[in-house]
């Protein structure tokens, strides 16, 4: 038994629609053709935080121009966007590099699983792009006040961080800008739900990611 | 139309439970308590995520926010979920002239019926908590890419509700979902980035038959409305 099949974080698994109205299966047959006539640079795969980001200013001052695409869906899993990417929201593209946020949804899991998750998406892209770097963001802390899923998340950040040490292909980029205060609250200035975040919010992780972006696209030339 | 409330599960209060581990929700009504403390809106938003997000658009603070507007959405909430909280402090020591409802979209478990039950049901709490304030409720939107059972279910709630909503006075139905689904029955994600959702371009869609709306009634009421239009 290969470690993917102990794994369910690592197995890849589409979204059972159980609203009704086959919007994952629409999402990502429109990610597919969408990408048909694309020629991005960079990626972005991953979970409502990675959607959420194409909706604002934000996105179109500081990733079009990197001419980015942008594949996130609320709500995935690490399995989902495993799956995602298995049944072609790569089979047209190049980017040179791959942002991967996502892991934060995978209640259930234990962080050992999400970051075999998260590795093996790594892989994957590995597999399918063997010229590209993937950009791995921290999962952010999340809660009103300090709570397990915000130890889970750094627990996962921490594994993750080892397990990529040794691969030159990937790497771990912390976004959180201190959005914990001094006295462990989170602000909804910054996560307007505590796990979503604002504009304000975003303005803050976007530097980082695009500086980091930048020097990475600049190298590849 | 349910005989009784107690028969119609959608018209039921109840809190969310925190299953995340993270207790979002409560932390989310619980600052929303708080906010009622301080805060004089003369426009209350209440309902799920499709109020909720409106917030982080632009459009807010363009055309929202001077009409002393507070935001009480939250994601995912059910009917149940917010009468729950209107029941539980987010109607403290606030009188706003205008409360606008929207919610109904997440009531997966319900029927038509109950659904629009149970949006009755909030809209009766809020005359009766609130008598001098009117009441507008949104419409429920069209979803998913194309036609499908919960556009249908959707849409007969807006039905129900133009029927019910007449027997309270001081409350209206408001369609916004007009132009959203194309003659060949899709949604664009233009309008809707995951066919649920409103973008940017959706949310002022709706925001200007809304705003219009608010406007005529906020004029309307007696007492010089303190706010200003900058």
């Amino acid at each position: 038994m290969s470690a993917e099949d102990s794994n369910p974080a690592a197995t890849p698994t589409p979204c059972v629609d159980t609203q009704g109205d086959g919007r994952w299966m629409s999402l990502h047959n429109h990610f597919v053709s969408n990408s048909k006539d694309k020629e991005p640079d960079v990626l972005f795969v991953g979970d409502s935080l990675v959607q959420l980001l194409h909706q604002f200013e934000v996105w179109r001052e500081l990733f079009s121009p990197l001419h980015a695409l942008n594949f996130g869906v609320g709500g995935d899993a690490t399995q989902h966007v495993l799956w995602r990417l298995s049944n072609g929201e790569l089979a047209h593209i190049s980017p040179k590099v791959v942002v991967l946020w996502v892991g934060t949804n995978n209640h259930g899991h234990t962080a050992e699983q999400t970051c075999g998750g998260i590795m093996a998406i790594v892989q994957l892209i590995k597999d399918k792009l063997p010229n590209a770097q993937t950009v791995i963001l921290g999962l952010l802390p999340r809660g009103k006040m300090p709570n397990p899923l915000r130890d889970r998340n750094a627990r996962v950040n921490k594994l993750v961080q080892e397990a990529v040490s040794s691969l030159p292909h990937a790497s771990l980029l912390n976004v959180d800008p201190g959005f914990v205060h001094s006295d462990g609250s989170i602000s909804h200035q910054d996560l307007y739900d505590y796990l979503h975040l604002t504009p304000q919010g975003y303005q803050a992780v976007c530097q980082t990611i695009h500086t980091h972006l930048k020097g990475l696209l600049e190298k590849t030339g | 139309m349910m005989s009784g409330d107690e028969m119609n599960p959608a018209a039921v209060a109840q809190a969310v439970v925190d299953v995340q581990g993270d207790d979002r929700w409560m932390s989310q009504h619980t600052r929303f308590v708080l906010e009622c403390k301080d805060a004089e809106p003369e426009v209350l938003f209440i309902g799920d995520s499709m109020v909720q997000l409106m917030q982080q658009y632009e459009v807010w603070r363009e055309l929202f926010s001077p009409l002393h507007a507070l935001n009480f959405g939250i994601g995912g909430d059910t009917t149940c979920n917010v009468l729950w909280r209107l029941q539980n402090g987010e109607l403290d020591n606030i009188w706003p002239k205008v409360a606008v409802v929207w919610v109904g979209t997440n009531n997966y478990e319900h029927s038509a019926e109950q659904v629009a039950g149970g949006i009755f049901a909030i809209a009766q709490l809020l005359t009766s908590r609130l008598p001098k304030t009117k009441v507008v409720v949104l419409g429920l939107l069209a979803r998913g890419e194309r036609p499908n059972p919960l556009r249908e279910k959707n849409a007969a709630v807006n039905g129900l509700l133009r029927s019910l909503l007449p027997q309270l006075g001081q409350a209206q139905f408001l369609d916004v979902g007009e132009g959203f689904v194309h003659s060949d029955g899709t949604i664009s994600t233009r309008d809707m980035f995951d066919f649920l959702h409103l973008t940017s371009a959706g949310y002022r869609a709706i925001a200007k038959p809304l705003s219009d709306l608010l406007l005529q009634i906020l004029e309307e009421t007696p007492e010089e409305r303190r706010a200003s239009l900058v």
